[in-house]
């Protein structure tokens, strides 16, 4: 029983391995979304230059791009809060078809008729807020549960396509070119993006949902409520899809069932797509546009070189998965360096 | 004292055994027989080495030197698969049991097990947990969801499992820690019964009683390294403390010890606090300027004890004061808000938020302090850089920067990150559990003078340690929790390892009553 006091032997440290390769698989990781939308624009450049390569085309490519944008915001949201939104397509479809019913049927003013819209998809992310924070239903299931009662809520309130009886005010707002002869809906995805990735980045709210999504319990013992910032990103992802719906709709001229439920899968695969853009797996607005762009790019493009409609899925399927696996990688090399 | 039984028949020959960790010697060059059909007692205080011992014969740590023979065989480490094989099963705390699963379902979990046509043919596979049942006299039906059993009964499944696959040892992580005096007495049966029909038992606790009346043999392990072996009878329970606290106690100058002036009203108190079986009847007062710490072993109710005055939990019964006024909090955020932090034990997974910046770490707890314009919600970069500053410079925080992403710094580093979070929050209460865990010795003193330091300034610093050397050097005052509840307090020159360790492990007032 002799106990000399023995001090344990320190070992060196380990050296950290770093290599040149690893430096560059993380530049890769981080600047490789970049890179993949300018190589994208460069190649359509060359080999379509009178058709891709135009003002009018460009524009064309924002457009289509902002209404993906928005909702994809939204959605990012609720994946930097360390959750999941699978209703939002259902959501824009749900309330694309209310806010024309709202006109034809009712006889709501446009104004009136876009600020209940709103005002429904963000109740409808509040629920589903509820529901995983208060309930703690898994977000898969209550979002998606919730999106699918919607479908047929929808159906219930019109089988049939919305098209007589709203105005022509309402199809001007997403026609319209009020500034500088951008499309409207444009300029609304620039307003909607400012006004998001500033709430996430320079106020309270923000910070604390991306402590919230860094670490939940230590930004429980940080005294933040971690249920009212989750409700908080579930309202805006529905207000994002809410907007996203309107905007459809008065793209299409009409409230139709199902129209938006796309948006789904485009949004999903533009925000991991944003998630490895710049930073190591983390959900951000300006990744998000990135991603969006990288779809909306690559959907024009295949167009433009004739590619039948069917090739549209193959690339969407292929970028999410794509997306999701760089994310995932950038994230386990972020994780070990 | 050290009685070298004959090695050459023993069952199990444990040489050189060592595991580092970062550097620090979990275990060191242990060497252990281990006989069958006979109990063997393993026990040391908290980070003594007994879980690292364990873990490398379950396969789950590999050693980085020495070998495990089993019958003359050489156990391949690393390698759960091959432990399990050579005969060995393990019984945790917090046993590994599916609830929803039945008794027998559980019990062939995993076991080799008879099939028919490819199906499971549970009738002939129950025919071997069934003898084992009958072994370990489980009397309850085999069908009965473990759900549904007490805690007594599925140490039994537990049992009844190990020996489904016919175990020729079974290590027990502290069996007795939720089991009730009948029920315990019952385990202990059946433990000397296993015993008796040639089974090895390694034997893991913390209650040096049960130690001393079940074991053949007691193994003491201390700074990782096996310090005594005493057959039954060699060790009374006096000489197994001296043993597990070792000869070497540093005794700390007992210079700026702040003896707390109980006539002014206390920074914090709490009144008769009862939680579950965990936290029983704990009142205590915590004075101006003073650091209180509370010592005992894991589990002793403690880190509970912490989460009900944070808000993480409601106390069942007993109230707390802040400043006099009765304080009722809901949750953490309530908490933060009347001026009670907590600086949790599980620094990556309850405290740092890894991906974000030094100063994002620092300044979570602050932002309304953080806007441009008071009143509306946004935040001044500015602002939060000068505090985030402020607080490195202030703690002597080692950061390339205040941008730099926490999780490059050192772990001490970013427990000092995780006390700058409260420094402007207007803590009134800080509690910090386990605040050196994993820190090294320079860092761990340089945390010391924060503690101390913000104590003087007016802060109520309650620290929770199960490192005693910590506590002596550390607190100005220290209550000794034992099964959920204080059970001694120390102050002045009485702050000794070797008395918190005594404290630790039996009440103040039954000091002497016991003799093994």
């Amino acid at each position: 029983m002799t106990a000399e006091t023995v001090p344990a032997a320190k070992e060196a440290p380990q050296p950290r391995k770093s290599s040149w390769k690893r430096t560059a698989l993380i530049g890769l990781s981080r600047y490789g979304t970049i890179i993949g939308l300018l190589l994208m624009v460069l190649f359509f450049s060359i080999n379509a230059p009178g058709v891709f390569l135009s003002r009018a085309n460009f524009l064309n490519i924002l457009s289509q791009a902002s209404l993906t944008a928005i909702i994809a915001s939204g959605l990012t949201y609720t994946l930097v809060v360390g959750e999941f939104d699978l209703s939002i397509g259902y959501v824009a479809s749900f309330v694309g078809l209310i806010v024309t019913g709202l006109m034809a049927y009712e006889g709501f003013p446009i104004w009136l008729s876009i600020v209940c819209a709103l005002a429904l998809g963000s109740g409808i992310g509040v629920l589903n807020g509820l529901l995983v924070t208060k309930v703690r239903i898994n977000a898969v299931i209550s979002t998606l549960g919730i999106g699918t009662m919607l479908t047929g809520i929808g159906f219930t309130y019109s089988a049939f396509p919305i098209a007589t009886g709203i105005p022509r005010a309402f199809t001007d707002i997403s026609l319209g070119r009020i500034v500088f002869g951008l499309p409207n809906p444009v300029i609304i995805m620039v307003v909607m993006l400012l006004a998001l990735w500033t709430v996430l980045n320079k106020t309270d709210i923000g910070q604390k949902m991306q402590a919230v999504g860094s670490n939940m319990e230590a930004a429980r013992l940080s005294g933040i409520r971690v249920d009212r910032i989750k409700i908080f990103a579930f309202a805006t992802a529905g207000f994002c899809a809410a907007l996203t719906g309107t905007l459809l709709s008065s793209l299409l001229g009409s409230g139709t069932l199902a129209a938006a439920d796309g948006y789904l899968l485009d949004a999903f695969a533009a925000v991991f797509l944003g998630s490895a853009t710049l930073r190591e797996g983390e959900f951000h607005i300006t990744g998000t546009l990135v991603g969006v762009l990288i779809l909306a790019v690559g959907f024009n493009g295949l167009s433009i070189f004739g590619a039948p409609t069917h090739f549209q899925p193959i690339f969407k399927g292929g970028i999410l998965v794509l997306a999701v696996g760089m994310s995932a990688l950038a994230r386990r090399y972020a994780a070990s360096a | 004292m050290s009685a070298t039984v004959s090695a050459a028949d023993a069952w199990m020959r444990i040489r050189g055994l060592t595991k580092s960790f970062a550097g620090e010697r979990a275990l060191d060059r242990a060497d252990l027989d281990i006989e069958r059909g006979r109990v063997h007692g393993l026990v040391g205080a908290n980070g003594a080495g007994k879980s690292t011992l364990i873990r490398c014969l379950a396969g789950v740590t590999t050693p980085d030197q020495g070998s495990v023979t089993i019958a003359g065989n050489e156990l391949q480490m690393g390698s759960p698969q091959a432990s399990e094989r050579a005969g060995l099963a393990f019984i945790h705390q917090e046993l590994n049991l599916i609830p929803h699963f039945s008794a027998l379902q559980n019990m062939l979990l995993g076991a080799p097990k008879t099939t028919r046509f490819g199906m499971i043919d549970w009738k002939r596979s129950g025919v071997a947990a069934r003898a084992a049942a009958e072994r370990v006299g489980i009397r309850f039906p085999l069908d009965t969801k473990v759900s549904e059993l007490s805690v007594a009964q599925r140490w039994l499944v537990m049992i009844g499992k190990a020996l489904t696959r016919d175990a020729s040892m079974i290590a027990m992580d502290e069996p007795t820690a939720s089991l009730s005096e009948p029920e315990s007495e019952q385990l202990f049966a059946i433990i000397r019964d296993l015993a008796a029909q040639g089974v090895a038992i390694l034997y893991v606790s913390h209650r040096l009683e049960e130690v001393l009346q079940l074991c053949d043999r007691i193994t003491v392990l201390r700074d990782g390294r096996i310090v005594s072996q005493a057959e039954r009878g060699a060790l009374d329970k006096k000489g197994l403390v001296r043993a597990i606290i070792g000869h070497a106690i540093r005794t700390p100058d007992a210079r700026d010890r702040l003896a707390a002036d109980r006539s002014r009203q206390p920074v914090f108190s709490a009144r008769s606090i009862a939680w579950k079986q965990a936290v029983k009847d704990v009142s205590l007062d915590l004075y101006k300027g003073e650091v209180l710490a509370l010592g005992g072993l894991v589990g002793a109710g403690r880190t509970e004890f912490a989460h009900l005055v944070a808000g993480l939990a409601r106390p069942e019964a007993g109230h707390l004061e802040l400043d006099g006024k009765r304080l009722d909090v809901a949750n953490p955020s309530e908490a933060v808000k009347a001026g009670i932090a907590l600086v949790p034990e599980e620094r990556r997974s309850q405290g740092v938020m890894l991906q974000q910046s030094v100063a994002f770490n620092i300044n979570i707890s602050t932002l309304k302090l953080l806007r441009s314009v008071p009143g509306l919600p946004f935040l001044s970069d500015a602002k939060s850089r000068r505090q985030a500053e402020s607080l490195v410079a202030h703690l002597g925080i080692k950061t390339p920067g205040v941008t730099t992403k926490i999780a490059g710094l050192s772990g001490g580093n970013q427990q000092k990150a995780l006390i700058a979070r409260w420094l402007n929050a207007g803590t009134k209460l800080l509690i910090l559990d386990e605040p050196s865990r994993g820190v090294d010795v320079g860092a761990r003193e340089e945390i010391h003078d924060a503690i101390r330091a913000l104590a003087r300034s007016g802060v109520g610093i309650l620290v929770i340690s199960s490192d005693v050397e910590e506590l002596t050097l550390l607190a100005d005052r220290v209550l000794v929790m034992r099964e959920g509840r204080v059970t001694g307090e120390l102050t002045g020159a009485d702050i000794t390892e070797a008395r918190i360790i005594e404290l630790s492990y039996h009440d103040a007032h039954d000091d002497q009553g016991e003799a093994a």
